[in-house]
């Protein structure tokens, strides 16, 4: 990839401004996502837009199976990306397992981040003893087999569960965007994301964290914003939304928007 | 470089390339050079069961016939062919493939090598290819006939013509990947029949990954060559590989994990994994040493033997060198650790690192964070020493998760290519499908007329004329011999017919709003967006619909994007070149009119009582356009309604002044000419009577309020929307304000539409309670954003739009407001599009001129006010009994006392404001009431100000600069005066103490506790004066009644009022004057 890799991930930088605001997707979505955050941040910030390699608008044969087992790669191609446009510090918000990438980049290049935006993070999906991380080990493998038995009805059920408010468009939009994604990348991260165990490093963390939680999210409970906050290593925030759904830059783009505005560093 | 023919029948299946044979047949019949995309889509319209006109077919506009529409492609086809160059010299064999096409059929290729199903396969044919041969270039795909059609399609070349024809190359796409009838979003999202297979397609982890799977090493992928499916052992190589802080610490719940296999893929020297510099290392373990040492006994034996086991390794060592791993972390930094075998511990291996450099590394791993913190607590330069580099470990290894899938993932499955996931490809086609600007509902009105008629009465032949001109000139002469047709098609084709004119006329009504209209309501149009959201489908059953129903047309095609590029018709701009002449000359009347409206205006303030004022009905309010069919091209009256007002002397300003009407034939006026003038929603009827009514429901603002009767009067003449900024304290008056205008201009509360741009911003109970009458307010948890909001209730009507805390707008908000400023349009983000002409706009901030502050020495503020909460009061009595031994001794009624001194001294002089004063002054000095008015002075308003805005906006300076600019161009901006609520309080005290005196007679005093004070106060600042004077006349007068036939009151008594906690019920909570006074 090296080289290409900025026009691989579709990288895009809008607006203009001093401060650069990184605006990275989750699982399942890709840059479009952002679209109805975007205009409230372009005229004072540039903004920085790609995709994660696993996003349906990316070309599937850029998917290295060998090498995206673990989100460090992900977190190679952010760095990359942030090195290849010369920035030196930008923020960062990141969703899903974005904003897990986004505290693994910041362990790495803690100089690089002022401060890190998380929107639905979770440190570990799976419970443990201890830890309420909202699924266990037979529900993963369920939602797994369902996902092969029938990757088109297994979007259509999920879609609405992860938006989870009753709004039409962000599921449809999600849906597609789910949908576009190849069935096996779709699996393979999955599983990748399943994997991820970030507890034990959230110390390292020593950059700023606002952690934006909604009220109801089928992916992450609340309290696991309150263990991040808890566990991060640097000065951290939760910011509840009273809202329903894991993506609320979709279902509630309006009200991000502000939050995301409050939680940006001044 | 043209391809030859030959060379791209190679990558085509056996109907794609007989496809290609007949465009190159196509090519050579026209003496072309070169076989283009163009050709190739003429051979594909000419196949037999041609896929694509099939797909033609099922997206064909409703707007015209299906053959009316080929045609036109045929035609446009033709003529874009007859453009090509041709070759001067003889007749080329075989004109060799154009650029153009060999890359359409490169790109879908390259598409067809992406889709799941194919995938595979190629990845196995790529697999026998490099194993059987040498030859490793890229298999050849043969394209599939429908993937050539969705890349030819995106020729830009072939996607104008079709344009041309009033098809859209996305539309055709869509329709080329779904062939199945029914249509759903699940066969949207790709479960097309033309996939479904047999037998399930092969798919990537079931072709040849079985029995591989599970254990650490080696996980082999069909086409990936070696899968070690360990990210973290290759990433520790990595570390090792570095000249500084070379010796990874795993940091992670599954760090263990992670080093074990670490330590195991080095000594079974898998390859592959570690970078080539480190074949070849050797592993010495000293965990369990270690163990021992600090464990207890504090045997270091073991481990001073073991390293001097690995000194000499190192020594003797030929390969790269030696990783010592110390296993977990945990065990050093233990409780029970032998602090002298960890001292020796750490400072050992710190020194092999020193002495070995190159040729050693360590390893360890630490489940968290916390135990790496301890260990550094104890030793803070084991960082350094160890030349530490602390890598993190977030998952486990691949393979421990579970078996990695095989099975066949889903049965069907079609990447919808590029265009359906690129995300400005959405973006145009919701724009496209919102542009359209809504119509009012007179012209909507009309337009149903038309549309009614046309569809009862049959063809109406100028209408058909105007349907016909707007048609481009080739479909014109396509018309006929679409008409010669056989009947039973000719049927079918009348209720297409029928519907282009229906969109003629709807184009024809929108042309004449847009023109002259300003005022946007809701029409029909406005809620076929929504259902344009939903996707497809729609449009589907819109088409099924317009085949059937003849009568539905004018909504059906409404939203039909081919039809964006048809002209309104010459008979439809003949007609609005002569309204604009209308509108001049009546311009010129209204200005007249305007003149003496203005003089009239500008004298009210001042006017105390009603003179009869002549006023014109501000012109646009009622002037009426004439009802006219299309076709009557006679001469149109035109009225305009002259209100001539009787008013201002009559005392409710809210019933509606009579009128009577001057109708007028315009005088400049030719003959067809059709006119319309604004329909202005509101009209300052008379500004006089307007201000009385606002002045009479809001207190204290007559200043302001007759600046924006002045501004509004001004401005409406001229019908523009209004911008007014309202500055300054007094946030409820100027909610009032807003709510009266909404409902004298236009006729209800309901015309206020609310948003609150400081949304963090906490209700307090009193503007809670105010905002019940507000009923079109945003809020937050809404999904749409403000502008979506905006846009959807200004659409339905004029509005006046309250925007609280406009200097705390959001860009995208700043942005809106300022386009429609400029332009008079309000956009949202989707595109919709409203007219904002006889919109007010009103916008506050609590912000004063920079140089202005409100601090003042008021004892009630405004901040108080609101934060009141209703509660039930409670009338208590007790004497002015100086021997009182309880008031000896509570600091209570020690204040008590104090008041009553004072009140009884000079309880008749009219400075009962004073003795609020002691009473404060009392409360002072008592700490138990600290928290009443003491801490609210105004200063307190500075502080939260300041405070708001040092942490309320990201971009405060940028925002700031933003509200001076917008303040710059606004209409007015007008500033509002503190609300005084002292003297308000002053009032009630006064109306409450005569209220007593009415009841005992005698000269007993009365005191008002400062919370029920506040309570009263927000009362009075909620509803009105006489609500609360009503209050006291019944509910206090009752309670006074009743307390002095219960204690019978004296002149040493003392009256107070005091809030009654915790025996509030709901219906007292409810509002802030409660129906019922306890007596105690």
């Amino acid at each position: 990839m090296g080289h290409s890799l900025l026009e691989a991930l579709n990288v895009r930088v809008v607006g203009s401004g001093d401060r650069i605001l990184v605006l990275a997707h989750g699982f399942g979505t890709d840059q479009s996502a952002w679209q109805r955050i975007l205009p409230f941040f372009v005229r004072d910030h540039r903004v920085v837009l790609y995709d994660l390699v696993c996003a349906g608008s990316v070309n599937p044969d850029y998917f290295d199976f060998r090498r995206y087992t673990t989100l460090d790669a992900y977190v190679d191609d952010l760095l990359y990306i942030l090195d290849a446009l010369r920035i030196e510090r930008c923020t960062y918000v990141g969703h899903s397992i974005s904003a897990t990438i986004g505290i693994l980049a910041s362990i790495r290049r803690p100089e690089l981040f002022t401060k890190l935006v998380l929107i639905g993070a979770s440190p570990r999906f799976l419970n443990d003893k201890n830890y309420h991380g909202g699924f266990e080990q037979s529900e993963i493998e369920k939602v797994f087999s369902a996902m092969e038995a029938n990757y088109a009805a297994w979007v259509n059920g999920f879609a609405p569960l992860a938006v989870g408010a009753d709004v039409p468009e962000a599921v449809r939009e999600f849906s597609r965007t789910l949908f576009n994604m190849r069935p096996d990348i779709t699996l393979f991260v999955s599983r990748t994301v399943f994997n991820i165990d970030l507890r034990g490093v959230l110390g390292l963390v020593r950059v700023p964290c606002s952690i934006i939680q909604t009220a109801k999210d089928v992916s992450v409970p609340a309290s696991v914003a309150t263990y991040l906050k808890n566990h991060l290593g640097g000065r951290s925030t939760v910011h509840m939304l009273d809202i329903e759904g894991h993506l609320p830059h979709l279902s509630a783009p309006n009200l991000l928007a502000q939050e995301l505005r409050r939680a940006l560093p001044r | 470089m043209p391809t030859p023919v030959n060379a791209a029948r190679q990558c085509l299946t056996q109907e794609s390339a007989a496809a290609l044979d007949e465009a190159v047949a196509v090519a050579r019949r026209r003496g072309h050079g070169q076989t283009t995309s163009l050709h190739m889509v003429s051979s594909l319209l000419s196949l037999p069961n041609s896929p694509l006109r099939e797909a033609c077919a099922r997206t064909r506009n409703n707007a015209y016939s299906t053959r009316v529409q080929f045609k036109a492609l045929e035609l446009s086809l033709s003529v874009s062919l007859d453009r090509l160059p041709s070759s001067q010299a003889s007749k080329i064999e075989e004109p060799p493939v154009s650029n153009s096409l060999m890359a359409a059929i490169k790109r879908s290729q390259a598409n067809q090598r992406r889709q799941p199903e194919n995938f595979t396969f190629y990845q196995q044919q790529q697999q026998q290819q490099q194993q059987y041969s040498s030859c490793s270039s890229i298999p050849v795909v043969k394209v599939e006939l429908q993937n050539l059609i969705l890349s030819i399609l995106d020729d830009p070349l072939v996607s104008r013509v079709f344009g041309e024809a009033g098809f859209r190359s996305c539309d055709i796409k869509m329709a080329t990947l779904r062939r199945g009838s029914s249509f759903h979003p699940a066969h949207l999202l790709g479960c097309t029949s033309r996939y479904k297979r047999p037998s399930p397609p092969l798919f990537l982890c079931n072709l040849n990954g079985l029995g591989e799977v599970g254990g650490n090493k080696g996980f082999s992928f069909p086409f990936m060559g070696c899968f070690s499916g360990d990210e973290n052992s290759r990433r520790i190589g990595e570390i090792m590989l570095r000249d500084k802080k070379r010796c990874p610490l795993l940091l992670g719940v599954s760090a263990c994990d992670a080093l074990r296999s670490f330590l195991e893929t080095v000594q079974r020297k898998i390859k592959g994994v570690l970078p080539e510099g480190l074949s070849g290392l050797s592993v010495v373990c000293v965990k369990d040493e270690i163990l021992r040492c600090l464990n207890g006994d504090g045997d270091d034996g073991p481990l001073k033997l073991r390293f001097e086991e690995v000194e000499r390794m190192v020594e003797s060592c030929t390969g790269p060198g030696i990783v010592v791993s110390f296993g977990d972390l945990k065990v050093l930094g233990g409780d029970d650790a032998n602090i002298d075998g960890l001292r020796y511990l750490v400072s050992k291996l710190g020194k092999l690192v020193e002495v070995y450099g190159r040729k050693l590394w360590l390893i360890g791993a630490a489940a968290t964070y916390e135990v790496y913190y301890k260990i550094l607590n104890q030793f803070p330069t084991i960082e350094e020493d160890w030349d530490l580099e602390i890598l993190p470990i977030t998952s486990l290894k691949f393979s421990v998760g579970g078996t990695y899938p095989r099975s066949s993932l889903m049965e069907s499955f079609v990447p919808l290519g590029g265009f359906f996931s690129m995300p400005p490809e959405t973006k145009s086609t919701s724009s496209n499908a919102c542009e359209y600007v809504v119509r009012c509902h007179l012209c909507n009105e009309k337009y149903e007329q038309e549309v009614a008629a046309l569809s009862n009465g049959g063809l109406c032949a100028s209408v058909s004329e105007q349907c016909q001109s707007s048609l481009p000139s080739w479909m014109q002469t396509a018309e006929p011999r679409a008409q010669s047709g056989p009947s039973s098609i000719k049927g079918k084709d009348d209720s297409l017919l029928l519907s282009a004119k229906v969109i003629g006329l709807q184009k024809k009504w929108d042309s004449i709003c847009q023109q002259h209209h300003f005022s946007q309501t809701l029409s029909k149009g406005y809620t076929h967006q929504i259902p344009r959201f939903l996707g497809f489908q729609v449009a589907e059953d819109r088409k099924e619909k317009a085949s059937n129903n003849n009568s539905n047309n004018s909504n059906e095609s409404s939203n039909e994007q081919g039809n964006k590029k048809v002209l309104s018709s010459s008979s439809t701009d003949l007609r609005q070149s002569s309204s604009l002449k209308g509108l001049s000359s009546s311009d010129m009347l209204s200005k007249a009119n305007n003149l003496s409206v203005l003089s009239k205006s500008s004298e009210i303030p001042s006017e105390s009582n009603g003179v009869k004022s002549r006023h014109f009905d501000s012109l646009n309010a009622s002037i009426n356009g004439g009802r006219r069919s299309p076709t009557s091209v006679t001469s149109v009256t035109t009225d305009i309604g002259l209100g001539i007002i009787s008013a201002s002397t009559g005392r409710e300003p809210k019933t509606p002044v009579d009128q009577s009407r001057f109708v007028s034939k315009c005088p400049s006026q030719s003959s067809s000419c059709y006119y319309r003038n604004n329909q202005m929603h509101y009209d300052v009827k008379d500004p006089k009577s307007l201000y009385k009514a606002l002045v009479e429901r809001v207190y204290q603002q007559e200043e302001a309020i007759s600046a924006i009767i002045d501004t509004i009067t001004t401005k409406a003449i001229s019908c523009r929307n209004v911008w007014i900024n309202f500055r300054g304290p007094d946030r409820l008056g100027k909610k009032k304000i807003g709510l009266a205008l909404a409902e004298i201009l236009y006729g209800s509360t309901e015309s206020l539409i609310y948003v609150d741009l400081n949304f963090p911003n906490e209700m307090t109970h009193t503007e809670t309670l105010f905002n019940r009458q507000v009923t079109n307010k945003y809020d937050l948890t809404m999904r749409g954003t403000v502008v979506d909001y905006l846009v959807e209730k200004l659409s339905k009507k004029p509005s006046i739009v309250f925007l609280e805390n406009i200097d705390k707008a959001d860009l995208v908000v700043q942005n809106s407001l300022f386009q429609a400023m400029k332009t008079g349009r309000f956009t949202d983000l989707r595109g919709r599009e409203v007219n904002i002409s006889n919109c007010i706009f009103l916008g506050t901030t609590r912000l004063l001129e920079s140089s202005q502050t409100i601090c003042s020495g008021k004892k009630y503020t405004e901040e108080d006010i609101l934060r009141a909460k209703g509660s039930s009061i409670q009338i208590m009595i007790t004497f002015d009994l100086n021997d009182d031994p309880t008031a000896e001794n509570s600091p209570q009624s020690d204040l008590f006392l104090m008041n009553k001194r004072k009140l009884v001294g000079r309880r008749t002089s009219t400075d009962q404001s004073e003795s609020l004063e002691v009473t404060k002054r009392a409360h002072k000095a008592s700490n138990s009431y600290l928290d009443l008015n003491l801490p609210a002075e105004g200063s307190e308003i500075c502080d939260t100000r300041s405070g708001e805005y040092s942490d309320s906006d990201s971009s405060s300076e940028n925002s700031k600069s933003w509200f001076e600019d917008f303040d710059g161009q606004i209409d007015r901006t007008v500033d509002f005066k503190p609300f005084d609520f002292d003297a308000l309080a002053e009032k009630l005290l006064k109306n409450m103490s005569e209220c007593l005196r009415n009841v005992v007679g005698s000269e007993c005093s009365i005191e008002i506790e400062p919370k029920v004070m506040q309570q009263l106060l927000a009362a009075t600042y909620l509803y009105c004066d006489k609500r609360v004077e009503d209050w006291i006349r019944n509910v206090v007068h009752r309670a006074f009644l009743e307390a002095n036939g219960k204690f019978g009151l004296n002149a040493r008594s003392i009256v107070k009022l005091d809030r009654c906690e915790g025996a509030a019920s709901e219906e007292q909570l409810e509002g802030l004057l409660p129906a019922r006074i306890l007596i105690k």
